[in-house]
């Protein structure tokens, strides 16, 4: 089918006028502090990375409002990385290199921050995650840090708890992401170390919702216990729901999703009873409360608490690092800050940083579901036991 | 599958998809316009950073590779596959897998075995992989024709990713595999951008070369007459057969080569570089460059990948939507495209 040439003028003509507007568009005003964001803000982990950027967002306003870093304001360079190395790069080479940024605050994604930090340790450029659980960044480099705990320590406490709590046949079930495997790899680890034994283990693609077949065939084998590694809240609500709908009456134990909003109402009272390590923000932390109020006001929900309070210490330490070395240019002075930094925020009280970035001094909870008639917006479903059990 | 409205005889349509649009008088405003576009989006990108625009040129050229030895089967064949990503994988992952030498061994409880070869050793393996496994599945792909065909390739899509995903042993799972060498000679490392792009640049150079060869040999010309007609040309005592399972087996080499490119590239692959998406677009972008049309998939790469990283730079979006308003904007623009183009970039036919 041929077609005129005219007709071809207005997308064209709209091309052009894009990227004059945008050629037009590269006014400064006085000089703010920039900071980078990379946050997956579409695709798979979209959830957490809007989430993450809106908590960054509000650190940042509230700190404009105070007055900014010694009268100085900061901005934010928002990019998405989706939750691809590819993207992660693309982006991570749009911030550094077209708007001059030497410090990142993210990934959400373990996939994406892998991507792209050997090249932010190449080019000596600060990336801060709040959300990367991937045991492997840990290797990544001097100028890569987090304040979210690797799925290792996860998994060394949930092996514990298991260990502690008598279970010594498990099966697992687990989704087969990096943060759901990690999280399985790291307890089954842990507890076989400690003498337990693993009877059966299940794995299924993000995108099933039928999971009797697997459980039935795990519960053939007589466990002390099942084990639930979800990424999404629905699968890992649906799963504890199915178990018990199997007649299974034994304990379940689970992380965080599992235990997340959406997980709960799924499950409903198949739930009740159910253990989970989580990181959380403990109800004793005034500073955790009101950020996650303020959050509440100016969003009207709260999802993943503990992550939104991560990315939004995240801003408040970066800002107290450029306040010291008082340059957003200045990356090696800010990895030294960061390396000397104590911080008390919303996720924990004087945590820091050890020599691999790795964030230390931050500890898993061991947490028990309601019944659902005592679940609250306050106690979010679930009472806090205490710190996980050591060895 | 594809129709060709004015190519009743099999020479007149292949010669215009050969030809391009350059002896194309009519068209000389459309191919300048195409052209002004991207060399305004390409300078634009250029001027606001040198390094940004290397990474993105970089990616164009794997993704013109891609897009160029799918067009032999989409456009010059007449088969359209949407399990091209698999093959894709396969050299990313043969190159992740033999030249990656990890030093994070703490969470593995089922080792990857560690080659650490060198890149030019392994990027002939990785086309060699991928062509392996294409004749493997060619065989009896073969058998399908038009929709069907269609569908078998989806299914391979999906299984490759599955297998990328579950086959923990070998390929880590969903962790992925990171560590990926850089191209090196001796003690020559391709770890400059600059350096990288020139060596992709060069390997696309060498695609288009073959890509040339192939259509405008006789071995093209029947591929062009199976697109037209199959039974016609097998009358002539042609085996079908044998010409399609031997493109279908080159041009998953050639997507070999640019998975073992993007593996080195990214220094870190994960299964979902590789999900049936990635191949639906690519699919988009052989169809909005052009079909038939060496020059269209490479135009088509360019245009694709810098308008969705050119909308990074549209400023009056609100931070806090600034993900999903990109999307948007992109799928409106390609939209407008194919409403305004259904014949592509420089293309000649529609699907």
């Amino acid at each position: 089918m041929r077609l005129s040439s005219r007709k071809w003028v207005v997308p064209f003509g709209l091309l052009i006028i894009l990227v004059m507007a945008v050629a037009a568009c590269n006014g400064q005003g006085d000089k703010p502090f920039r900071i980078g964001v990379m946050e997956s803000l579409t695709g798979p982990g979209e959830t957490y990375g809007n989430v993450a950027l809106q908590a960054k967002q509000m650190a940042v306003d509230e700190i404009n409002e105070a007055g900014g870093i010694d009268g100085r304001m900061i901005e934010l360079v928002v990019e998405d990385s989706k939750c691809s190395a590819q993207d992660a790069i693309t982006a991570y080479n749009k911030l550094t290199d077209v708007d001059g940024i030497k410090i990142i605050l993210g990934t959400s994604c373990s996939g994406a921050m892998l991507g792209a930090a050997p090249l932010a340790e190449k080019d000596g450029v600060i990336l801060f995650s709040g959300l990367a659980t991937n045991p492997d960044i840990a290797e990544a480099g001097d100028y890569i840090f987090r304040t979210s705990m690797s799925d290792a320590q996860l998994g060394v406490d949930t092996g514990n708890l298991l260990w502690a709590d008598g279970v010594r046949k498990l099966v697992t079930i687990t989704e087969a992401t990096d943060y759901a495997e990690g999280v399985r790899r790291t307890t089954v680890a842990q507890f076989e170390k400690r003498g337990g034994e693993v009877v059966g283990a299940e794995r299924y693609a993000s995108d099933v919702t039928d999971f009797r077949t697997q459980l039935t065939k795990l519960f053939g084998e007589n466990p002390d216990a099942l084990h639930i590694s979800a990424q999404a809240e629905f699968a890992g609500g649906t799963i504890v729901k199915q178990a018990r709908e199997l007649g299974y009456d034994g304990p379940i134990y689970s992380e965080i999703v599992a235990v997340g909003k959406t997980a709960l109402d799924i499950a409903g009272d198949a739930a009740t009873g159910m253990k989970a390590v989580v990181a959380d923000i403990s109800p004793d932390n005034a500073r955790g409360q009101e950020v996650l109020t303020n959050f509440q006001e100016r969003y009207g929900e709260i999802t993943l608490a503990w992550y939104l309070g991560s990315a939004y210490d995240d801003v408040y330490i970066a800002a107290e690092c450029l306040k010291e070395t008082g340059d957003d240019q200045d990356a090696d002075g800010f990895r030294d800050c960061m390396y000397e930094v104590t911080w008390s925020g919303a996720i924990g009280e004087n945590y820091s940083f050890d020599e691999k970035g790795e964030v230390v001094g931050l500890t898993n909870v061991v947490v028990q579901v309601l019944p659902a008639a005592e679940r609250t917006v306050d106690n979010q479903g679930y009472n806090v036991l205490g710190s996980a059990p050591s060895e | 599958m594809a129709t060709y409205p004015h190519g009743n005889s099999r020479l007149r349509a292949l010669a215009a998809g050969l030809s391009g649009s350059w002896r194309m008088s009519r068209s000389n405003f459309e191919l300048w316009a195409n052209l002004l576009v991207i060399v305004a989006a390409a300078g634009f990108m250029l001027w606001r950073g040198t390094g940004f625009a290397i990474s993105l040129g970089t990616f164009v050229a794997i993704w013109a590779i891609l897009a160029v030895s799918l067009n032999l089967l989409v456009g010059y064949t007449g088969l359209l596959s949407v399990g091209h990503v698999g093959f894709f994988g396969i050299g990313a992952y043969t190159m992740a897998i033999l030249t990656s030498n990890p030093a994070y061994e703490q969470l593995r409880t089922e080792a990857l075995p560690i080659f650490a070869w060198p890149f030019f050793a392994v990027l002939p393996i990785c086309m060699a992989m991928a062509g392996l496994v294409a004749i493997a599945i060619g065989v009896v792909f073969n058998r399908f024709r038009d929709d069907i065909f269609v569908l078998v390739s989806f299914g391979f899509a999906v299984i490759a990713f599955n297998v990328f995903l579950n086959w923990e042993g070998l390929t880590r799972g969903a962790f992925g595999i990171h560590q990926i060498a850089r191209p090196a000679i001796g003690p020559w490392v391709f770890d400059d951008e600059v350096e990288f792009l020139l060596l992709v640049v060069f390997f696309l150079g060498l695609v288009v070369l073959a890509c040339w060869f192939i259509v405008t040999s006789s071995f093209g010309r029947v591929l062009a007459a199976i697109r037209e007609d199959e039974e016609a040309i097998a009358v002539f005592g042609y085996r079908v057969v044998h010409y399609k399972l031997a493109i279908w087996v080159i041009s998953a080499m050639m997507a070999g080569l640019a998975g073992g490119l993007f593996a080195s590239y990214t220094t870190f692959i994960d299964p979902n570089s590789f999900i049936l998406l990635e191949s639906i677009l690519l699919v988009s972008i052989v169809i909005m460059g052009g079909l038939s049309s060496i020059w269209g998939s490479i135009l088509g790469a360019m245009a694709f990948v810098l308008l969705e990283e050119g909308m990074r730079f549209v400023p009056f979006l609100p931070t806090e939507f600034i993900g999903q308003a990109r999307q948007v904007v992109l799928g409106l623009l390609l939209v407008l495209l194919m409403l305004f183009r259904p014949q592509g970039l420089v293309g000649r036919y529609k699907l």
